[in-house]
């Protein structure tokens, strides 16, 4: 009995961490700019990585092992947004602006007024 | 050459004697010049008196050497002297060279000469960045005073303590231990003990600032509720966004912003803006003294961003129950929407009677703990 439940929360827990991995792909590419996309970017990492690390964790059982997935988690939760930071902050330094309701350009205009920059 | 200015930034250093005698040599090599002599106050200090003092008693002490070097000479010596950064808040290399460099720009200086163990005092040694950072400007050049012969390098362990060493000790063993699986086997204690030694000494200089105190443990149990906390935020936005993204309209209306969290030191504040940025929908986009330039994707989290919700669990954690009091950066007007992140801010264009207040306001509150905010106690 105790073994489905936990199969059952494994197995849970790995779809929830899936489901967020997923949402932060379709954001990816839904989402109109630099700064938005790095926003999901971080899903990805924090709600996908850490349900799937938590069924991890949860199939290993009590042991050092499982203790590890959540240092895992703690760096990870320290590296994701350095990263999101330092794409954002990089993209501020060469001037891109972010894109906000009444900006009607399209990922084809913003290409093409990149090459003419060059 | 009447317009010869050359700025000195001092910091407490031993090899100070020898800088200010090499400056006047070479100012006054061709005719009449001018020293301006500058502290520049580490950021932690809301106007500390003993800490003044030991500035105005460092700038005395380097004019009356710059006088007596300039007796030798016949030109003329002119000796300024100033303190900056007392009412800013100065944590990086490029905060500090932004500093210098506005002063020299103001005052007219065509050259600025450092100290070879200049140390401004926010923690890592710093001078090849700062050098680099001045080399941006234009308006003066930037030298190296030559070390001399009673220039030492600092000694190995010099910047550190023992207390210092000590919590390195303990955290690195106990990180090694639970990597190691098994701490009762004697191998795993004696290898673990010559780890932590070398990460201990090797690291000492650049972890901590300053000795951890009682405050330390304190926080660290503050820290336990905190991460909860900040969990269930993660969580609740995740949901958000994820409504958000999977919506068929993508009803978003991203904003830049830009905020000034009434928090104080490097620590707390990349507390903060890593908590900011883990939580989707708000993303710090830059950080420059204590002003913080946020990305938000929708309204909800925008509104979450002003109302300062994790702001005030950050000074929780770091100052404890009474700072979290605070009131939220939107009512202190310390939050707007920007439309791009050159413009001035809002508390910096006017001077005026609003930021003032809430400035006053602000010192009332002031946590007792401030002046110890840089410890790297976040496991």
């Amino acid at each position: 009995m105790i073994e489905t439940i936990r199969t059952v929360a494994i197995v849970g827990f790995i779809l929830v961490g899936l489901f967020f991995t997923l949402v932060s792909a379709t954001g990816v590419i839904r989402l109109p700019d630099v700064y938005s996309r790095a926003h999901t970017a971080s899903q990805a990492d924090t709600l996908g990585a850490g349900f799937a690390l938590a069924g991890v964790a949860l199939a290993l059982g009590f042991s050092t092992t499982s203790f590890k997935t959540v240092l895992l988690l703690f760096f990870i939760f320290i590296t994701n947004p350095t990263a999101a930071h330092a794409i954002a902050r990089a993209a501020d330094e060469e001037g891109i602006k972010p894109w906000t309701t009444d900006d009607d350009r399209t990922d084809a205009d913003l290409y093409e007024e990149a090459m003419a920059d060059e | 050459m009447s317009d010869n200015r050359t700025l000195v930034p001092l910091s407490a250093s031993s090899t100070n004697r020898n800088t200010i005698e090499y400056a006047v040599r070479t100012a006054l090599a061709d005719g009449p010049a001018t020293l301006r002599l500058v502290y520049v106050h580490p950021p932690e200090v809301h106007a500390d008196d003993s800490r003044e003092q030991a500035a105005t008693d460092l700038l005395k002490r380097a004019s009356v050497w710059a006088n007596e070097d300039g007796e030798q000479f016949d030109a003329e010596l002119t000796i300024e002297t100033a303190q900056l950064g007392t009412d800013e808040y100065l944590f990086s290399p490029s905060d500090i060279a932004d500093t210098i460099a506005r002063d020299a720009i103001q005052t007219g200086a065509n050259r600025v000469l450092f100290d070879p163990s200049y140390d401004p005092g926010i923690g890592a040694p710093l001078l090849r960045p700062l050098e680099y950072e001045l080399a941006r400007f234009d308006a003066f050049t930037v030298e190296e005073a030559p070390a001399g012969r009673s220039a030492r390098r600092t000694p190995f362990l010099a910047r550190t303590s023992l207390p210092q060493i000590g919590a390195i000790f303990v955290i690195s063993f106990v990180f090694y231990q639970i990597l190691a699986a098994d701490p009762t086997y004697w191998f795993e204690i004696v290898t673990g003990v010559v780890s932590a030694a070398i990460v201990a000494i090797g690291l000492s200089q650049v972890t901590f600032t300053r000795n951890p105190t009682w405050q330390t443990p304190a926080r660290l149990v503050r820290h336990t509720i905190y991460i909860p906390y900040l969990l269930k935020e993660i969580i609740k936005s995740n949901i958000l966004i994820a409504a958000v993204i999977l919506h068929p309209k993508l009803p978003i209306d991203p904003r830049m912003t830009r905020i000034r969290p009434a928090v104080w030191g490097s620590l707390p504040m990349t507390a903060l803006s890593n908590s900011i940025t883990l939580t989707p929908g708000t993303l710090a986009v830059r950080i420059d003294g204590r002003t913080l330039t946020v990305h938000t994707l929708v309204p909800a989290a925008r509104e979450g961003l002003f109302a300062g919700d994790l702001e005030r669990a950050i000074r929780f954690v770091f100052y404890g129950r009474e700072a979290a009091e605070i009131t939220s950066p939107e009512q202190r007007g310390e939050a707007e929407l920007i439309d791009s992140t050159d413009e001035p801010s809002s508390w910096e264009q006017d001077d005026g009677a609003p930021t003032d207040a809430a400035e006053e306001e602000r010192t009332d509150t002031e946590p007792p703990t401030m002046n110890e905010t840089d410890e790297g106690d976040d496991t």
